[in-house]
């Protein structure tokens, strides 16, 4: 035993001198594929930030430009920061008090929302200050989700395979996704953190039960409660504000003057686009008729100045990158990584996919921004964040 | 093997150490778990990648044509535009009496107000902003914006002047710059600046008379939708009138959107002979007639029902002036607070009660839309007709005994000289000075009806004179013809009875008696200017026929000069001058025996008649006609002693002690000893109005036609075919000094483009 404990160890370390010159080389190194995908998508995101905002931004065309390239500057040094973090601070985070700790600020940055350091704009109070800088906290509770699941499911995998655990894991994703909803008013982020952390839940789970009875039942249930409501009440404009939008997501054209207006005016920006699109920077829709059409609205602009060309071509190399953070995933060696992995890449593909559904009419209008493109420093900047995770993990796959 | 074996039957128990044996632990197991399940999650996000390209080529291929055109049809909104500006009247110097001034409309948007980035935190000092610099209710604002917070488009000030709105922005920009400064040194609780684009500015236009009331029957004025009314305003409307600029957007073919001006078209500027100082005299003059006499008669009327004066350049056919009274305020055409109440109140009595009736009635030009009886200054032209056709010659005698039968058995009519005893033994030039009917008659009657309607068709009464002012009345039914003319009829034509003129056509057949005999077309617009001044068109002087021998010119000029200076016109005289004349007074028909239309007829100065002027009194407010007509008289005096020394017409006559008294009352020096000096050594043009009729003058000898190259718009001189700026006159090649040294005639030519010839005139 003793014996082949030691050969099995030798053979290990023989193999891993033979490594040696390889793994050293990469150790320190990044996902290259993976930061060329993301540096094109920000760069790309910067050209139509400036060609959709230049109108909009009076006198200093460039101003929406300048702010979104500091919270990618700030965004390159948090990249930095975690890729440099030894692997064992890493998994530091999947332990009890580190994730009790990261949910704990979050759910703190979302109460200082109701203090004075929040910041209103728009009707909805979605930011606070944190000394020069402001942020939204639903940002950070998606990176806390990401994490507090992470090590909430890989520290006892058997825990969610209970009634038990599992009911707890569902009260936290429930309540986070409650707490952004309650107090910022943001329903595409607290949609966004359920999405994530439900998809992570059943990713992990070996009870198929939990999934099968859960989900579609709640999926079923609000869609047949939205739409009985938009049937039975005839006057929509007595209807709630996130009513007004499913009926407005049924028939756009009626409530052109209305709140259908953002909807419809990106489904004209779309569809004028064409194969080819217009040519970068000769949109029309841009012109002061989207609004918010730098930022929820920018795919709708993509596709009148490059076409359907363009919207596939950004398409795919949002695939790319999701290929890219599902193949570390997969090479991960421990839980913890892959599960952060996988949860950032839940982000992603959820927020890429319910903003085109947005843009394209195919759900109810909700302000849902679009990965690395759309304006938005917190947004950016914590997504870049994630991806410092992901490239961690990956520098610690080709370590091993 | 069996090594192999137990290896393998010890993997379950050793997984810590050996990376292999995961598989059987909670971790690998979910690893596997994850791994399985993440490859179906991805699965089904690139089946919704998948999903959305096929929305995308739904939309557009389904509604793709549609929502271009919608896109397109959207931009048509984005069209704007941009107004012209209607052109200016000059007067003949070059002084504005109409021009169009740029006006702005403040336009509060609301809805950028309500939807900036600042939360409507810049609300409250846009507002204050606007309420400080454009003199607004804030509370009214705050209200509107309240109420109102997605109105686009509410206009908050109308017609704010250039200044007004830069005071406006000056304030704004500094305001934020301020605001801007303090922000910086704060951290949070950013100050809100001022929404700088809710409140914006349309421009427009909107006609200005600088002059106010001045000629203002001549002007006319235009409606808020740039119409002109009256005059010249009405007249040459489509020359003034400019067309509309636009910009708007487009798309080309590649689909690009494009912006393009076209630039609006100003209107042409029009130059007029009107002589704002010569103008604003006789206003004046009949201003103080009509306030002095006011009520004198019948109470709560006007000095005169109306008081009309026209002077005229009797060699060219130009209107050096034409008032007329009562009046009206260009810039408030509706204003009637310059006249009492009483006298509004009969105004509109006498238009059936109605309020814009009278209104109307004040816009009307006397001068032109009013026809009258002239009575005795017709007799000059019956005097002038029969000595051009020879039936009497020039000291021949007639006999007045007070009144004239004709006519036989029970169609005797007998009419009645104005002298009850009769003037006696006379010959024509007496006639004429003591306004003799009886002779007169006896002329008539030597004329004939036949002679006399076609010499009263030559001198154009019964037709319009076609003066560029709208509103010329017709009169073709107010005389007499071949038809409706009788003997009685015949003989009160003879002194100005029976039928009807207006005073432009009766001031242009007089020019023509007093000018050699040429009958010149009246016309008050001189030169057609485009928007940067150069020229269009000039107006040339229209000759149309010769309707009297020189000879027969000279013998009425000197007829008139005897009845001014003899005659029933000697109050007409201003101090220093000798002027002809000839005055009127004419029964108002249907009106009642105390009511008369009395006026005053003549040029000067009597040595080389320039200038022609005609006082016509309607109704003159005065107990008797007698008093009327030496107002007419004095009324010219008083026009005359002032108009004279401003055109550079000298004194030829000494003063006497009580003139000389009368002339330092009134501010004004004696320019006799300066013609003394000088009257021989001046040539023609120095004498004359301005370059413009010193040209005309000209021309009537040598004709000297300038030519404007169309491509430079530069004049040509005809001498030596060089080019002239029309500004100045001066040549071009400022090498030549042909223009230097060169015969008076020579210099008078640039001075025909020279509109502010008379800028060297020390009285402007």
């Amino acid at each position: 035993m003793a014996e082949g404990r030691t050969a099995e160890e030798r053979g290990a370390q023989r193999r891993t001198a033979h490594k040696r010159p390889r793994v050293s080389h990469r150790n320190n190194s990044i996902d290259i594929p993976l930061l060329i995908v993301m540096a094109g998508l920000m760069i790309f995101g910067l050209l139509m930030i400036f060609s959709t905002s230049a109108y909009n931004a009076g006198e200093d065309q460039a101003s929406f430009l300048r702010m979104q390239l500091l919270a990618e500057g700030l965004g390159i040094v948090a990249i930095l920061f975690i890729v440099s973090l030894p692997y064992s601070f890493i998994k530091f985070l999947g332990r009890p008090v580190p994730r009790l700790v990261i949910l704990a600020v979050a759910v703190v940055m979302i109460f200082l929302l109701k203090t004075p350091l929040g910041i209103t704009a728009k009707g909805a109070t979605r930011w606070i200050r944190l000394g020069p800088l402001r942020v939204q906290p639903a940002e950070i509770a998606k990176v806390a989700v990401i994490i507090f699941f992470a090590s909430f499911i890989s520290e006892k995998p058997e825990r969610i395979n209970t009634l038990k655990g599992y009911a707890i894991a569902m009260t936290i994703a429930g309540g986070m996704a409650g707490l952004v909803y309650v107090f910022s008013k943001n329903l595409s982020s607290a949609i966004i953190i359920g999405g994530i952390s439900v998809l992570m839940l059943f990713l992990s789970t070996k009870e198929w039960k939990f999934q099968m009875f859960g989900y579609p039942a709640v999926v079923a249930a609000v869609v047949y409660y939205a739409v009985h409501k938009v049937q039975t009440v005839a006057d929509p404009e007595s209807l709630s504000f996130r009513y007004q939008r499913v009926m407005i997501w049924l028939d756009p054209a009626k409530y052109v003057t209305g709140n259908g207006y953002q909807t419809l005016q990106a489904l004209y920006a779309i569809g004028s686009g064409g194969l080819t699109g217009k040519g970068i920077g000769k949109g029309i829709q841009k012109l002061g008729t989207i609004p918010e059409v730098h930022n929820d609205m920018i795919f709708s602009v993509i596709c009148e100045e490059l076409g359907l060309i363009g919207a596939i071509v950004v398409l795919i190399l949002f695939a790319i990158l999701l290929y890219r953070c599902l193949n570390i995933a997969l090479s991960c060696k421990d839980s913890f990584g892959m599960l952060v992995c996988m949860g950032v890449f839940l982000h992603i593909a959820i927020q890429v996919v319910l903003n085109i559904m947005v843009v394209t009419n195919s759900m109810p209008n909700t302000g849902v921004s679009l990965p690395f493109i759309s304006y938005g420093g917190s947004s950016v900047s914590f997504l870049m964040a994630e991806m410092g995770l992901v490239l961690r993990v990956a520098r610690e796959n080709d370590n091993e | 093997m069996t090594d192999k074996r137990s290896n393998r039957g010890s993997r379950g128990n050793s997984s810590r150490r050996n990376p292999k044996r995961q598989r059987f632990t909670p971790d690998s197991q979910l690893q596997d778990n994850i791994k399985i399940k993440a490859v179906v999650v991805a699965l089904g996000i690139l089946l919704l990648f998948v999903f959305l390209v096929w929305r995308v080529i739904v939309i557009m291929r389904d509604n793709g044509e549609q929502y271009k055109k919608q896109v397109l049809a959207q931009q048509q909104y984005d069209s704007i535009t941009i107004p012209y500006q209607r052109g200016a009247i000059l007067d003949r110097n070059g002084t504005m009496l109409a021009y169009s001034e740029r006006v702005y409309n403040v336009i509060l948007d609301c809805h950028v107000l309500t939807n900036d980035n600042s939360d409507g935190k810049s609300t409250e000092p846009t507002i204050n902003a606007a309420a400080k610099c454009l003199g607004l209710n804030a509370s009214d604002l705050r209200l509107y914006v309240q109420d109102n917070p997605e109105a686009r488009y509410h206009i908050l000030v109308k017609n704010l002047s250039y200044d007004e709105m830069e005071a406006y922005q000056n304030y704004v920009a500094e305001y934020n710059a301020d605001i801007n400064e303090q922000n910086k040194t704060r951290e949070d609780d950013k100050l809100p600046r001022i929404n700088d684009k809710a409140i914006w500015f349309e421009d427009q236009f909107r006609r200005t008379y600088p002059g106010g009331s001045l000629a203002c029957d001549v002007i006319g004025f235009t409606t808020k939708d740039g119409q002109g009314q009256y005059g010249l305003e009405e007249y040459y409307n489509d020359t003034l009138m400019g067309r509309n600029g636009r910009e708007y957007g487009y798309l080309t073919a590649e689909n690009a959107l494009e912006r393009t001006v076209i630039p609006a078209e100003n209107g042409h500027t029009l130059v007029t002979s009107i002589d704002s100082y010569i103008q604003r005299i006789c206003e004046e003059k009949i201003r103080d007639y009509n306030l002095e006499h006011a009520g004198e008669w019948r109470e709560n009327e006007m000095g005169s029902d109306n008081t009309g004066v026209i002077i005229m350049d009797i060699h060219t056919g130009e209107i050096l002036a034409m008032a007329s009274y009562p009046y009206f305020d260009l810039n408030d055409p509706w204003d009637m607070s310059m006249y009492s109440e009483g006298e509004v109140e009969r105004m509109i009595e006498r238009a059936d009660g109605d309020a814009e009736k009278a209104s109307q009635g004040l816009w009307k030009n006397f001068c032109i839309s009013q026809s009258y009886e002239p009575g005795s200054v017709c007799k000059t032209f019956t005097v002038a007709m029969a000595l051009d056709m020879g039936v009497i010659h020039d000291g021949d005698r007639f006999t007045c005994h007070g009144y004239l039968k004709f006519g036989e058995g029970d169609r005797t009519t007998t009419i009645r000289c104005h002298q009850r005893y009769g003037d006696g033994d006379i010959d024509v030039k007496t006639a004429v000075e003591k306004s003799c009917n009886v002779a007169l008659m006896l002329i008539g009657q030597k004329v004939g009806k036949e002679s006399f309607l076609k010499y009263q068709r030559n001198f154009n009464f019964g037709l319009r004179t076609n003066v560029d002012l709208a509103g010329e009345m017709r009169t073709s039914s107010l005389v007499f013809n071949e038809r409706t003319m009788g003997v009685t009829e015949l003989m009160t034509s003879t002194f100005g009875q029976g039928f009807n003129v207006t005073m432009i056509q009766t001031i242009a057949a007089y020019s023509s008696l007093v000018n050699g005999g040429y009958y010149y077309q009246p016309h008050v617009v001189t030169q057609i200017l485009d928007d940067n001044g150069a020229v269009v068109e000039n107006i040339e002087p229209k000759m149309l026929r010769q309707v009297v021998s020189e000879h027969v010119s000279d013998l009425m000029i000197d007829y008139c000069i005897g009845v001014v200076d003899e005659g029933t016109g000697t109050r007409a005289r201003p101090a220093g001058y000798r002027i002809g004349g000839k005055t009127g007074t004419a029964e108002r028909s249907g009106q009642g025996k105390r009511d008369y239309t009395v006026s005053f007829m003549g040029f000067a100065p009597a040595d080389d008649p320039q200038i022609a002027i005609y006082v016509v009194i309607d109704r003159p407010n005065t107990g008797s006609q007698e008093h009327g007509t030496r107002y007419a008289c004095l009324l010219c005096r008083d026009i005359l002693t002032e108009v004279l020394p401003y055109m550079h017409i000298f004194m030829t006559e000494p003063l006497s002690a009580a003139e000389e008294k009368e002339l330092e009352e009134r501010g004004q020096q004696s320019t006799l000893s300066v013609s003394e000096n000088s009257v021989s050594e001046n040539s023609v043009s120095e004498n004359s109005v301005s370059g413009n009729e010193a040209e005309e003058k000209e021309s009537e000898i040598p004709v000297v036609e300038i030519t404007i190259d169309p491509s430079s718009g530069m004049a040509i001189d005809p001498i030596n075919h060089e080019a002239l700026d029309p500004e100045t006159g001066a040549p071009l090649n400022e090498d030549s000094g042909i223009f230097q040294d060169g015969e008076g005639n020579t210099l008078d030519i640039p001075q025909a483009y020279d509109p502010g010839a008379e800028s060297d005139d020390p009285r402007e």
